[in-house]
């Protein structure tokens, strides 16, 4: 502002401010300045304080003590914090499934098939539901004899034969990721169908003259077109897994070998009252997400970079 | 011009964006703003003196007293079946000129706590947990504990300083739900009195009938954290373990083998666990339906405070096959069965005088007058009140209440919980589910177990200080 003032020397501020530079610059601060003030008072303020509260040992009511970076140290000292960390390799892969499952469906809708939008409106659905529901939907689900059990045993198995889908702590990740995997793979689905639409149809068929087959289709025209949303979809999946919270926190409490990283904060801050301890874990996953998200970029710059060329 | 019209927009929208923000502010407070300069009770209060303590009160010479107060509690299903209007209509038969707003929180435990820190929630609540030291910057002493506790009941629990800042809405006794015709079908004629007793008792129900012998709701989590009532005068008979020695002792939970104690406490749930005396999947158990099912004799026993009793009898066509019993551990020959209160009232020490005074005129209606304990089937608040008839198994077993911690030791007990993260009486669900867990899986012995928490307890010792008695 003042640079601009210095250069025209003549006008008073006021003047610059009426003419036409000024408005454009007081409009822009206008339309800025709620969308600004709401991510600050919401999301860096709240972040600065989580990152001060990592220094204390504190509850939410009572004294505060300053205890630099021990609570740091607890994190990563104790079993239970990091130990969580290894849950997240079952919702990773389960979000790899979730993406193969939502690009191989989206890629088959987005030729003609009889019904197409039935499908989408019904793949896309979980999606629509709240994920506290849908933990419910899921306890039942899952329940001894009830509604999995037997569909299961309409097709065939034997009722002893099945596992207990939750209390069996070989398997109960598995079904909760999968709960995630039913609610998220349809919004991912209908992402990458919009990102097939914008491909030019000519591209098809001059690829087909040439004779390629839909599987070089795919990987040849439809994979490179796509790769800003799939990169997004990927990086979204992985610090989604990171975080995963709802299905265990609502469907097993945490219990039984399911608590990640997410229901661990949870508890340790609301039910041990470790609210320092618990916003320093909050701070390692955020730096632990911002790790893996810029290794991502690298890996699919490095991978693109050669389908490119 | 266009300057002019541009500022005068900002200024409008920040205006009425800050009229927003006060708007919202003056609604959340107005129970303790509005009514806060209501001259006639003003006046009142200047004329009859400051505020009385909860003995001085003399509900009778009140009636005239007007203001708007707010009540946040945790009692959502009482909210919803108009059990609270209706006892808010009654009162204000007597107070006319008190209004009083009141809000349900499902998640009590932790909305609540958040709820304190910001200073203006209303003007009376049920205490969450907080530290004992802090209870005089959130709220309003009722009265000291000697002239309370001669008219109340377990007023103890929240006492600091020798003042008493909650008094509870209604008292828990602690001991076991069961079915009288599932006990009566397995052909058990006396009930149980200690853990092995139990145990067998357990094994009977398996045998005989198609009942569920022990019923652990270990999905619901809180209703796992129920069993830590327990482990006080239950589990050796001392009403001051519980907040005096509990965290001076070395080695809590060795077994002291003689069925007693909080080794055999927690033995009962590894036992009947390992033992398939519970549920098939007790990953998936629903709250909401062991009601019923406890009502239909579809299950034995469930392990859960008196407060439980009223709920389950209310669930299904059979309320008469409920039945109540004493905790089955017996030390020196005698049954104790601990009381206490459950959650206790409090007044805000931030509202106005005039809404403490409608505050503590409502709380004493509510102990007082409501019958609201009585209804719930809690044990007797007000000393020498009526008590239901489930208590009737009761007779011949010790009634005690656990005694308060010692001056200067009041915070321990917490401090324990939180640094040792056992969190016994304060929703440490994850241990006790940890046992059904290792007692399913076989990952590990109760002895493991016990092993594990007792060096957490000695680490928190040294954390924090606290002198061992060996």
């Amino acid at each position: 502002m003042t640079k601009n003032v210095t250069v025209h020397r003549k006008r008073s501020f006021i003047e610059w401010l009426r003419s036409r530079d000024g408005q454009k610059v007081l409009v822009m601060i206008a339309f800025m300045v709620v969308p600004l003030l709401l991510l600050l008072v919401f999301t860096y303020i709240p972040f600065a304080e989580t990152v001060k509260f990592s220094f204390f040992n504190m509850k939410y009511v009572g004294v505060r003590k300053f205890v630099g970076l021990k609570n740091y140290a607890k994190v990563f000292s104790r079993s239970d914090c990091f130990g969580a960390l290894k849950l997240s390799l079952y919702y990773m892969g389960g979000s790899v499934v979730q993406l193969t499952l939502a690009l191989y469906l989206a890629t088959i809708l987005s030729f003609k098939v009889k019904g197409g939008n039935l499908f989408k409106g019904f793949m896309f659905f979980p999606f629509l539901i709240n994920g506290i529901a849908i933990g419910f939907i899921f306890k039942f689900f899952y329940t001894r004899g009830f509604v999995f059990d037997t569909v299961l045993q309409w097709c065939g198995f034997e009722l002893e034969n099945l596992p207990y889908w939750l209390k069996d702590r070989s398997i109960n990740n598995i079904s909760l990721v999968g709960t995630s995997v039913w609610r998220y793979f349809g919004q991912n689905m209908v992402l990458f169908i919009g990102a097939i639409m914008s491909v030019d149809g000519e591209l098809y068929e001059a690829a087909m003259l040439d004779g390629a087959n839909r599987f070089q289709q795919f990987k040849y025209i439809i994979l490179p077109s796509i790769k800003t949303i799939f990169v997004l979809n990927v990086i979204l999946s992985i610090s989604g897994s990171l975080s995963a919270f709802e299905p265990p926190f609502v469907i097993t409490d945490g219990a039984n070998g399911t608590g990640t990283y997410f229901v661990v904060m949870h508890e340790i801050a609301h039910t041990q009252q470790k609210v320092g301890l618990a916003s320093a874990m909050a701070v390692v996953l955020l730096l632990i997400i911002f790790t893996v998200t810029i290794l991502q970029k690298l890996f699919f710059k490095y991978v693109f970079k050669n389908s490119d060329a | 011009m266009k300057l002019k019209k541009v500022l005068s927009i900002c200024l409008a929208s920040v205006l009425t964006l800050s009229l927003v923000a006060c708007g919202n502010e003056t609604g959340g407070q107005s129970s303790s703003e509005d009514t806060g300069k209501s001259d006639v009770t003003a006046e009142v209060i200047a004329e009859r003196g400051d505020i009385p303590t909860y003995t001085q009160l003399d509900l009778s010479k009140y009636t005239d007293t007007a203001a708007t107060i707010k009540f946040v509690h945790h009692k959502t299903d009482r909210a919803e079946d108009g059990t609270m209007d209706k006892m808010v209509a009654e009162f204000n038969k007597e107070f006319p000129n008190i209004k009083v707003e009141m809000e349900a929180i499902t998640d009590y435990a932790e909305d609540a706590l958040l709820r304190l820190s910001t200073g203006d929630w209303g003007d009376v609540m049920f205490i969450p947990a907080v530290d004992k030291s802090d209870l005089a910057t959130y709220f309003m002493p009722f009265d000291s504990l000697d002239n309370l506790s001669k008219e109340l009941n377990f007023v103890d629990s929240w006492e600091f300083d020798g003042k008493c800042y909650g008094i509870p809405y209604m008292a828990n006794a602690q001991g076991v739900l069961y079915n009288k015709k599932v006990f009566s079908d397995a052909g058990i004629d006396k009930l149980p009195t200690t853990p092995t007793e139990f145990l067998a008792d357990l094994k009977l129900i398996k045998d005989n009938t198609d009942a569920i012998p022990l019923y652990t709701n270990y999905a619901a989590g809180w209703t796992m954290g129920a069993w830590d009532a327990y482990i006080g005068v239950v589990s050796n008979g001392d009403n001051t373990f519980m907040n005096q020695k509990f965290v001076h002792t070395a080695e809590p939970f060795k077994d002291p083998g003689d069925d007693t104690g909080i080794y055999n406490l927690y033995r009962i749930l590894f036992d009947a666990v390992a033992n398939d005396l519970i549920e098939d999947d007790y990953t998936t158990t629903d709250w909401e339906g062991c009601k019923g099912m406890l009502n239909r004799g579809e299950i034995g026993t469930m392990v859960l405070g008196s407060w439980a009793y009223a709920q389950m009898q209310e669930a299904g066509d059979t309320p008469e096959n409920v039945g109540y019993m004493p905790f089955p551990m017996t030390v020196g020959g005698k049954q104790y069965v601990a009381a206490g209160g459950d959650y206790n009232y409090c007044i805000n020490v931030n509202a106005s005088d005039n809404n403490k005074l409608a505050a503590l005129i409502f709380v004493k209606w509510m102990v007082e007058k409501s019958d609201w304990c009585y209804n719930e089937g809690g044990y007797t608040v007000v000393k020498g009140g009526k008590n239901p008839d489930m208590y009737a198994a009761f007779n011949g077993c010790e009634v005690a209440s656990d005694q308060p911690a010692k001056a200067g030791e009041e915070t321990y007990l917490n401090d324990m919980n939180a640094e040792s993260e056992l969190s016994f009486n304060a929703g440490g669900n994850d241990k006790v589910q940890r046992i059904i867990e290792a007692a399913a899986t076989g990952s590990e012995t109760l002895d493991d177990i016990y092993a594990d928490w007792t060096s957490k307890w000695n680490a928190a010792q040294e954390e924090l200080g606290i002198s061992v008695d060996q």
